[in-house]
């Protein structure tokens, strides 16, 4: 390791880290790196936005009544809108984000295949965001987030057609996106990266690309046709002419049944990065793990009718209902391989471990309700209530969403140079995770009982279920913003971070924090097993590294140790 | 100050777990997943029909297997979490062991048999729901923003006694001495008894929409276009909720039935009587009895047409004297004295034909602050939300008796 001298890279020898100005990620730029945190920067201001959103469809379920909203359809706009944008504008593009900034630096590449892709797949998303907002004030953007026709084409007015254009614009963004990532993948590896090498978080963008490129041209197409109803008068959805509404939830569904995979395969990514450096221990069946992705990005697409079991043709229910099964399979070998990840390791809690711990101990409660609304008879009963709001969220907020909270934590020093604060991280887990628990926990109960999903009014008998839910989503509304002010405070006064503050073996930690432009000082080698912890061998990878790079005071960054070390030693 | 924790790849803690901790884990597991399905009577609501307890024991099985999967995951992350902490100053790794091809073949095999057999009894439960029994009611459903209606057509036999032929509407006469002799008519509950079978055959008007009977376990989308159907036969007399799962616009919220201020049922319910006695000497009485036997007054009429709930109006209006409470369209107390008013914007001829214009062609004129939601009832039986001129005229002759109920 130490034969690589910085030298050898003409124009960047001794190049201190890059030091960027707010404006810089302000600009065009072809660099992933600020690409990345433009897409994370984008997203999370989308996540304000819908999470407010939320907050005020709590607000109106306090009581059976329509009250705070003026009437129905502003209701409708309001979880439609929610729901198009926690999808469409916060996971994916954070996810697009995550991705971006990671996988060249997990890869020993200087950048992505195609740069200038790059840049203008993310540029299409703020214009997008934007007609998306416009169509929540232009109004009537009321079918929800699944827009069936004909309530979306004959029985809404422009905010759809708004709701539409933007969704194209993002699926074209998607993917462009993951194009790259394929490319990427498929060509940039290092020298002595075989696939079987890859960190699983690269594993998981090439499955999540793969089901993007294929899944997404339908969407595409499902919208064009609901646009043509829309503006140019044919009847695609109509039945009145000849239409079908079956042919929209077919297509639209062919798209986001794999589309909750394209949420939270990535996920699955993160957590096995996270789970293995904070517990010191590799991965519990690498293989297993990384093809299990593969398995159900392909199994994925033979699902799509479990969304419609209230209204398919009875006869072909069974059929989505064996494969809907099936999936739960390689979705459950994920699950005990991280289970076996962390038993007989040393878990470390920081903050990003804690909450991939959480992420663990709720995805696995949307993993069981997805067995059971898999099951046609009980699906029948629960479908489109409460039980599946409830789901659903444990499987995008549970799953995906405690995932990115815990990559915040862990690659925060890589992108900014600096630490988060572990304190304050500790006090947001702590709130989230039971706020999260009490906010969609008891949403099973409603629906199972008989509430409905997307309505403003509700029979009596539901409200103090809904009281206790609308308290805990407050509290989880308000621990939102530790962490965004966690990221604030941290950037300007974060302790400093040294180049592999977790002592990880993945490439991303082989450069300094943040990285050059150039990502690296000529040509890093690869750790021969990305989680080869407990050997020699890593040990002493992590020592020539620290050596190369310094290390920050103290040598290693493990808060619950540090005051300990300091003061024991 | 790294340099001094050395590399500890053998201070390998004790990864394999002790027999006495696997036993009480199964036995967590086991009496943990019977221990949550003790609680499903709570979680669910009156269990009234054959096909909600095939359902119910469906759920049994899935809440008990979820169950034990659950208490697994939680426990072992549970006690990773206590047991492998790592200390603190603990700078060491943890045993680089990497897989275990039979434990991985284990946890495969497993989930792969559990979803087998939760496939197939999912699949037998299904079978049994759907199943065509003898002698089965066959209801029409039409859905309409933001109301059910209900279709009978029932048989000469089945009408009560009581009723004298004579008074009868000219349209159930002509009904009942046509060659089938099958009465046909509306009705916004639903009504049957105990163990007769019912066979919904389903339509809307306009956007999709479910029919839901929680208390059933049946739900079935309504779709515009096609005709979709779903069978239940209810074990348990009572009043039970029809609910609209499918959103379907402002008033989605407002399509379920409920109970008014006085506790009486407003819009859809189902209505299970004890026996077949209890719901013929019920069943015309009082809502329907009234569209079969027309009183004269024309007002009075149209006030029974609409408080039988014919026409989905209570959804969108609030009307006092009816015990309308819907917002979705302008308050309609009082409108017999706007209506002359509002004649004179829209260039009708009088407050009469402003209201029938209102109703057959509402997207002409909007009631300012309003939308252009309100459906077109037609003349025409052949389309959507059909109004005969005879209920329509009715209707606004009540309307029109609307006056001075000043709180709008
Ligand atoms: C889907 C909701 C909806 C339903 C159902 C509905 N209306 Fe309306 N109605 C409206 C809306 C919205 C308006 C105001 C916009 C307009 O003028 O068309 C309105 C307006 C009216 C007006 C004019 C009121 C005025 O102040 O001038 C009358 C009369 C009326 N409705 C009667 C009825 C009757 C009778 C029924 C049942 C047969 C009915 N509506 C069913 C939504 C509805
Ligand atoms: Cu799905
Ligand atoms: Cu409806």
């Amino acid at each position: 390791m130490a034969a690589v001298t910085a030298p050898t890279l003409p124009g960047v020898a001794g190049e201190e880290p890059t030091r960027l100005h707010v404006s810089d990620y302000l600009r065009w730029s072809v660099d992933h790196k600020i690409i990345g945190v433009q897409y994370m920067a984008t997203a999370l201001f989308f996540f304000i936005f819908g999470g407010a959103l939320a907050m005020l469809i709590r607000w109106e379920l306090l009581t059976p009544a329509i009250d705070l909203m003026a009437d129905g359809q502003a209701y409708n706009s309001l979880f439609s809108i929610h729901g198009t944008v926690m999808i469409f504008l916060w996971i994916i593009p954070m996810i697009a984000g995550l991705g971006n900034y990671l996988v060249p630096l997990m890869l020993g590449a200087k950048d992505m295949a195609f740069p200038w892709l790059n840049a203008f797949a993310f540029w299409l998303i703020p214009p997008a965001g934007m007609l998306m907002i416009l169509g929540y004030f232009v109004g009537q953007t009321e079918a929800g987030w699944t827009s069936y026709p004909p309530l979306s084409t004959l029985f809404s007015g422009d905010g759809q057609t708004l709701w539409a254009l933007s969704l194209h614009l993002l699926g074209i963004s998607s993917i462009l996106g993951s194009i790259n990532f394929i490319v990427t993948i498929r060509n940039m590896r290092p020298a002595g990266m075989g696939y079987f090498q890859m960190p699983l978080f690269v594993w998981a963008v090439l499955a999540t690309s793969i089901i993007v490129v294929m899944a997404t041209p339908f969407l595409a197409g499902a919208l064009t046709l609901l646009i043509l109803d829309r503006v140019a008068g044919t009847a695609f959805f109509n039945p009145a002419q000849g239409g079908d509404v079956l042919l929209w939830q077919n297509v639209f569904w062919f798209y986001s049944h794999p589309a909750v995979y394209i949420m939270v395969l990535p996920a699955f990514g993160v957590i096995s990065e996270l789970l293995a450096v904070h517990s010191r221990k590799p991965v519990f069946g690498y293989r297993a793990i990384a093809l299990s992705s593969m398995a159900i990005a392909l199994v994925g697409f033979t699902v799509w009718a479990h969304h419609m079991f209230t209204s398919l043709t009875p006869e072909l229910r069974i059929p989505f209902m064996i494969t809907s099964m099936i999936i739960a399979v390689p979705t459950g070998i994920k699950v005990f391989s991280w289970l076996g990840t962390i038993w007989g390791g040393k878990i470390h809690f920081t903050s990003a471990m804690l909450f991939a711990l959480s992420f663990l101990s709720m995805f696995v409660i949307g993993g069981i309700s997805g067995v059971m609304l898999g099951s046609v008879p009980w699906d029948i009963h629960v479908h489109d209530t409460y039980f599946v709001v409830s789901h659903l969220h444990f499987v995008l907020f549970g799953g995906s969403v405690l995932a990115i909270y815990g990559g915040i934590y862990h690659w925060f020093p890589k992108i900014t140079g600096r630490m988060l604060d572990e304190r304050l991280g500790k006090i947001h887990f702590w709130i989230t995770y039971p706020a999260f628990f009490l906010t969609f926990f008891p949403m099973h109960l409603a629906g199972m009982l008989g509430m409905p999903r997307r309505v403003a009014q509700y029979a009596p008998e539901f409200q103090t279920l809904n009281v206790i839910i609308s308290i805990a989503a407050f509290v989880l509304g308000i621990s939102t913003f530790i962490l965004l002010y966690n990221i604030v405070w941290s950037l300007y006064h974060g302790e400093k971070a040294s180049a592999n503050p977790w002592r990880a073996l993945t490439l991303e930690w082989a450069t300094s924090s943040p990285p050059p432009s150039t990502n690296f000082i000529g040509d890093p080698v690869p750790f021969p097993n990305p989680y080869g912890y407990g050997t020699e061998a890593a040990y002493n990878y992590v020592e020539s590294q620290n050596k190369k790079y310094g290390t920050v005071n103290p040598a290693d960054y493990l808060p619950a140790e540090k005051s300990t070390a300091v003061t024991s030693e | 100050m790294s340099s001094s924790h050395p590399p500890s790849p053998r201070s390998t803690p004790n990864m394999t777990p002790s027999l006495a901790l696997i036993i009480v884990g199964v036995v967590v597991m086991i009496a943990g997943g019977l221990g949550f399905t003790l609680f499903i009577p709570m979680i669910l609501p009156p269990q009234a029909s054959t096909q909600a307890q095939q359902v119910d024991q469906l759920f049994t099985f899935l809440l008990f297997f979820g169950g034990v999967i659950f208490i697994l995951v939680e426990g072992v992350i549970l006690v990773s979490v206590i047991r492998f902490r790592a200390q603190p100053g603990d700078l060491a790794d943890g045993p680089p062991v990497s897989g275990n091809t039979t434990l991985e073949l284990v946890w495969t095999a497993i989930p792969a048999v559990l979803v087998t057999v939760l496939a197939i009894l999912s699949y037998t439960v299904w079978i049994n729901t759907r199943a065509i029994p003898a002698n089965e009611m066959s209801v029409g459903a039409t859905a309409a923003r933001f109301a059910w209606t209900f279709n009978y057509e029932v048989g000469q036999e089945t009408l009560p006694t009581t009723l004298n032929f004579g008074d009868l509407k000219p349209e159930i006469q002509a009904d009942l001495t046509d060659e089938d002799g099958v009465v046909h008519f509306n009705n916004p509950k639903l009504y049957t008894w105990v163990g007769q079978p019912v066979v919904m055959e389903m339509q809307s008007q306009d956007v999709n929409h479910a029919f839901w009977i929680p208390a059933m376990r049946v739900k079935q989308d309504v779709l515009p276009g096609r005709t979709t159907e779903i069978r239940f036969t209810p074990t348990m007399a009572g009043n039970y909720r029809i609910v609209c799962a499918e959103l379907c616009g402002s008033g989605h919220g407002a399509m379920a039935g409920e109970v008014g201020r006085d506790g009486e049922l407003l819009g859809a319910w189902l209505i299970v009587f004890e026996n077949e006695e209890d719901y013929l000497a019920n069943f015309f009485d009082p809502a329907a009895a009234t569209v079969l036997v027309p009183p004269d007054d024309p007002a009075l009429l149209g006030r029974q047409i609409l408080a039988s709930g014919a026409y989905p109006c209570a959804t969108c209006h609030t009307l006092d004297d009816l015990g309308w409470t819907g917002n979705i369209g302008p308050n309609m107390n009082g409108i017999g004295d706007r209506a002359a008013a509002r004649a004179q914007t829209t260039g009708d001829a009088d407050g009469a034909a402003y209201l029938e214009h209102s109703l057959r062609h509402p997207g002409d004129y909007l009631v300012p602050g309003f939308g252009n939601l309100m459906p077109q009832f037609n003349p025409d039986p052949g389309q959507p939300n059909y109004m005969p001129q005879s209920d329509l005229d009715a209707i606004v002759a009540y309307l029109l008796t609307q006056t001075a109920n000043p709180s709008n």
